[in-house]
C-alpha cells in the first residue's frame, strides 16, 4: 500500500488499521465525554473528528503523528488546503477534508493554534542536539523556521515536534513523497544525511 | 549671489528648526523642515536622515577626537523580544521607534521616558519571509505612517499614537507584506512591497496623507515587455551563462502571463528628488528565486534601479544589474542621491547603489546611465555558476555582498560605506509551480561549513570605484551605517558591538557591547546643546542574531 505523509500517518497497512480503529475509538470517547465539563467546551464541532489522532488539544500521543498544539494557524489551514485540493496527499487526511469550507478550514486551523503545546516526552541526546544545531545553521533553517524552529504564518512551528515525524517528514522531503513546498523543502533535505536528519530532528524535537 | 542666498535660506531653516527642538512641544512637521532634512543637525527626520537617503548627519559635536568617551545615556527596552531593523525618527523632542510585530514607541529621547505605544492590531493572515521586521515610521504634518505585516498603511496621530486611518495596500493571502518604512513627501505617502518569494506582482504605491486614498501605482512587472533585451551580460560586463535560446521558445510556449507572479518587491525606502519630482527606488529578485525555466527573459524590472515621476508614478528610466536572476541576489539597499565625477571627470548628479553583488554602482540620475561600478567589495568566485539540483558553489551568497543595509555616504571624504556579508553558499535548484501564498523559492541555499562566513564594512570613493578602506568582521554585516560631519561612521555587528570608525582611513575608534545582535542603522540628533547616537539591539532571523528588544542611546558625558 503507497502510504503519503500527512497529519495523519501510517507506516503500513496493519499500521494503518490500527490507527483507523484507535482514531474511531478516539472520536467516540470524544463524543461520550462531551457532556463533561472541559476544555473542550469551546473546541470546534469538526475538531472532534482530528483529536482522535492528534490527541487531546492537539497533543498528540502516536509517535508518527504530529501534535498541532501551538502550531501557526497559517500553516494549519494552508496544509488542510492542500489535501483538500491534491496538492498534498495522505490516504486518511485527504478524503477527510473533502468536506470542509475555507471557514470550516480556517476555525480549526485558529482553534489548534490556540492550544497549548505539552506533549514533551522526548529525551534528546545532547551530541547530537549540537550536531542537529550545527546542521541547522548550516542549512540556514532560521530563515524561514525562525530562531528556535518558532515558525512564522505559513511557515510551521516545528520546536517540541515529535521526533519520529520530524524524522519521517525530513525522509518524506528527501524522498519527494512530499512535495507541496514549493522546492523549497524538497530541495532542502536532498543533502541531508540520515545521521544528518537523525541530528535535526534530536534538536527540533528539544526545543519547546 | 545664488550661493549666498542658498546660505542664508539654510540658515533660516536651521535656526526654525533649533527654535522648534529647544521648547520640546510637538509642532506639527512641515514639508520644508522635511526637504531641509540634510541641513538639521538637531532632528533625524526620515528613517534614512533626508529625502536623499544618504544617512549623513551634519553635527560634529561627536567626532574623531572625543568618540572614545561616548557612553549609554540610556536603553529604551520594548515588550517585543525579536528581530529589530528600525532606524528611529526623531522630531521635535520626541523619538519614534517600531519593533518587529509592528509596534510604535513614542519616547522622550532624552531621558527614555516613554510617551505612547501603538500596537497593530494585525489581521488574520500575514505572509512574510524572513522575520516579522519593521524599519521604521515616515512623519509629516500631524500624522505617522506605517507599513504592517498585514500590508497595510497605517497613520496614527503624532501626540497620541492614535490610529487616524487605515488603508489595505494589497492582500496578504497572496504574499504580500510590508516592512519598510514608508517616505512621506508633498502630502503624499510613497510604499513598494515585501513577497518577491511568494510569486507577488511587485509594485510602488502612492498615497494620500490625509486619508490614505491611492494615488498612483507603479508596477515593478510590466505587463508587456518584461522580457527586456535578452541581456548577455551582468551591469559589470560578464556572461551570466542564460540559455537564451531556451528562454525564447519557452516564452513562445508559454506566453508572458506569468508577469502576475514574477516578483519584485521595492521593500525599502526610495530616494526622492524634489527638484526634478522623481523617486528612485532598486527592485528585488523574480520569483521563484531560484528556479528560473518557467519565466523566460530578463524579467524586467526585477534586480534593477527605477527613476519613476513623483505625482504620476510615470516610468522614466530603469538599468537592471542582473538579468533572469536565479540566485535571490536582490536589488535593494536603497538608493542615495548624491554627486560624483562623470564619466567627463565632472561633478555630477548621481543615483548609487550598493548590490547584493559587492559592486556600488554609480548612475546618472537624469538617465540611468551607469557612469561607474566600483571594486568588489567582497570576494567573487564562480560568477554566473548556475544552480543545480545537487547545489553549485557560487560566491556571492545570496544574502550579498549588501542586503538590505543602507550604505551612508561621507560627501567631503567622498566615500560610501557599505555592510557586507561574505557568505560563501551552494545554490540548489528544484523545479516548482506557482504554490499560491506559500513560500516559493523553487529551491534552496545553503551555507558551507568548512568555510567561514564574516562581515566587511567598506568604504568606496565614489569618484573613482576604488576601496579606500575596509574593515573585517566575525560576523556578517546586516543593518546599515551612519556616517557624521564629526568624520565618524557608526556600524553594529551581529554580536552586539557598536563601533565608531574614522571616515577617513577606517580605524575603529570605539565600540559597546550592546547584548543583543546590532542589526540597524544608527540615527543621531541633537537636542540641548548635546548631540546622541540611537541604534537598535535586537538580533536578525536571516543571520540567527541575537534578539533583544531595545534601543540604546549614547552621548558624551
Amino acid at each position: 500500500m503507497q502510504v503519503h505523509p500527512g497529519l495523519f500517518s501510517c507506516p503500513s497497512l496493519e499500521n494503518c488499521m490500527n490507527t483507523y480503529l484507535s482514531f474511531a475509538c478516539c472520536v467516540l470517547a470524544t463524543f461520550v465525554s462531551f457532556s463533561a465539563p472541559h476544555a473542550w467546551a469551546q473546541m470546534p464541532a469538526k475538531a472532534a473528528m482530528c483529536i482522535g489522532c492528534h490527541g487531546e488539544n492537539g497533543n498528540a500521543s502516536m509517535p508518527n503523528t504530529p501534535s498541532l498544539a501551538g502550531q501557526n494557524a497559517r500553516y494549519i489551514y494552508m496544509q488542510l488546503r492542500d489535501f483538500q485540493e491534491g496538492r498534498r496527499h495522505n490516504d486518511m487526511m485527504s478524503p477527510m477534508t473533502a468536506g470542509l469550507s475555507k471557514a470550516d478550514m480556517q476555525e480549526l486551523a485558529s482553534y489548534f493554534s490556540e492550544q497549548k503545546l505539552t506533549n514533551k516526552r522526548f529525551k534528546a541526546d545532547p551530541d547530537k542536539v549540537k550536531k542537529g544545531i550545527a546542521k541547522a545553521d548550516e542549512t540556514l533553517c532560521a530563515m524561514c523556521h525562525l530562531g528556535e524552529f518558532k515558525g512564522q504564518n505559513e511557515i510551521p512551528k516545528v520546536a517540541g515536534q515529535n521526533f519520529d515525524y520530524v524524522v519521517k517528514t525530513l525522509k518524506d522531503f528527501k524522498a519527494k513523497d512530499r512535495n507541496n513546498d514549493a522546492g523549497n523543502m524538497t530541495s532542502v533535505a536532498s543533502t541531508l544525511s540520515e545521521e544528518d536528519i537523525d541530528n535535526l530532528a534530536h534538536y527540533i524535537a528539544s526545543l519547546n | 549671489m545664488h550661493t549666498y542666498g542658498k546660505k542664508i535660506s539654510q540658515t533660516i531653516a536651521c535656526l526654525a528648526v533649533g527654535v522648534l527642538s529647544a521648547g520640546f512641544a510637538q509642532a506639527d512637521v512641515s514639508q520644508s523642515q522635511l526637504s531641509a532634512a540634510d541641513k538639521d543637525g538637531s532632528n533625524f527626520l526620515h528613517t534614512n536622515a533626508n529625502y536623499a537617503n544618504t544617512r549623513y548627519y551634519p553635527a560634529k559635536q561627536i567626532d574623531t577626537n572625543n568618540v572614545s568617551k561616548l557612553r549609554p545615556a540610556f536603553t529604551f527596552q520594548t515588550e517585543v523580544l525579536e528581530s529589530m531593523q528600525t532606524a528611529p525618527i526623531v522630531v521635535d523632542g520626541t523619538m519614534y521607534i517600531t519593533t518587529s510585530y509592528n509596534h510604535v514607541y513614542a519616547i522622550d529621547p532624552v531621558t527614555g521616558k516613554q510617551k505612547w505605544h501603538y500596537k497593530h492590531k494585525m489581521g488574520p493572515v500575514t505572509t512574510y519571509c524572513c522575520g516579522p521586521n519593521n524599519r521604521g515610521v515616515a512623519i509629516m504634518g500631524d500624522r505617522v505612517f506605517m507599513g504592517t505585516l498585514d500590508a497595510k498603511l497605517v497613520a496614527l496621530d503624532i501626540k497620541t499614537g492614535k490610529l487616524v486611518w487605515d488603508t489595505q495596500i494589497a492582500d496578504p493571502e497572496l504574499g504580500y507584506s510590508e516592512t519598510m518604512a514608508p517616505v512621506a513627501v508633498n502630502g503624499r505617502v510613497l510604499i513598494g512591497t515585501n513577497g518577491g518569494e511568494y510569486g507577488i506582482r511587485g509594485f510602488v504605491k502612492s498615497f494620500d496623507a490625509k486619508d490614505g486614498k491611492l494615488q498612483w501605482t507603479f508596477h515593478t512587472i510590466p505587463e508587456k515587455g518584461h522580457e527586456g533585451v535578452w541581456a548577455v551580460k551582468d551591469s559589470t560586463g560578464r556572461n551570466m551563462l542564460r540559455d537564451i535560446p531556451a528562454e525564447k521558445a519557452q516564452l513562445a510556449k508559454q506566453g508572458g502571463d506569468f508577469y502576475k507572479t514574477l516578483g519584485g518587491g521595492v521593500w525599502m525606502a526610495p530616494a526622492v528628488d524634489l527638484e526634478t519630482n522623481s523617486v528612485f527606488f532598486v527592485v528585488g529578485n523574480p520569483s521563484p528565486d531560484l528556479y528560473g525555466a518557467e519565466r523566460p527573459g530578463d524579467n524586467l524590472y526585477t534586480d534593477s534601479i527605477v527613476s519613476v515621476d513623483l505625482n504620476t508614478g510615470k516610468y522614466k528610466w530603469h538599468h537592471q544589474y542582473i538579468a533572469h536572476d536565479v540566485w535571490d541576489l536582490d536589488a535593494v539597499s536603497p538608493v542615495i542621491l548624491t554627486e560624483a565625477k562623470g564619466k567627463d571627470g565632472k561633478m555630477t548628479k548621481v543615483a548609487i547603489h550598493a548590490g547584493k553583488t559587492g559592486h556600488v554602482y554609480v548612475h546618472d540620475r537624469a538617465t540611468g546611465e551607469l557612469i561607474r561600478f566600483s571594486e568588489a567589495m567582497v570576494p567573487q568566485d564562480g560568477l554566473w555558476t548556475l544552480p543545480t539540483k545537487e547545489g553549485a558553489k557560487m560566491m556571492l551568497g545570496a544574502n550579498g555582498g549588501v542586503e538590505w543595509s543602507p550604505m551612508a555616504i561621507h560627501p567631503e571624504a567622498r566615500l560610501a560605506f557599505a555592510a557586507n556579508l561574505l557568505q560563501p553558499m551552494t545554490y540548489h535548484v528544484e523545479a516548482s509551480k506557482y504554490p499560491g501564498g506559500k513560500l516559493w523559492l523553487g529551491g534552496a541555499f545553503k551555507t558551507i561549513p568548512s568555510e567561514k562566513q564574516s562581515g566587511r564594512l567598506s568604504a568606496v570613493n565614489i569618484d573613482t570605484g576604488k576601496v579606500a578602506w575596509k574593515f573585517d568582521t566575525d560576523e556578517p554585516l546586516i543593518g546599515g551605517v551612519l556616517a557624521t560631519a564629526g568624520g565618524l561612521v557608526f556600524n553594529g555587528e551581529a554580536n552586539g558591538l557598536f563601533r565608531a570608525f574614522d571616515a577617513k582611513n577606517g580605524k575603529k575608534l570605539w565600540e559597546y557591547q550592546t547584548g543583543a545582535g546590532v542589526n540597524a542603522p544608527a540615527v543621531s540628533y541633537t537636542i540641548g546643546g548635546k548631540q546622541y547616537i540611537a541604534v537598535a539591539a535586537g538580533g536578525n532571523n536571516q543571520i540567527d542574531a541575537k534578539r533583544g528588544n531595545s534601543v540604546v542611546v549614547f552621548t558624551l558625558p
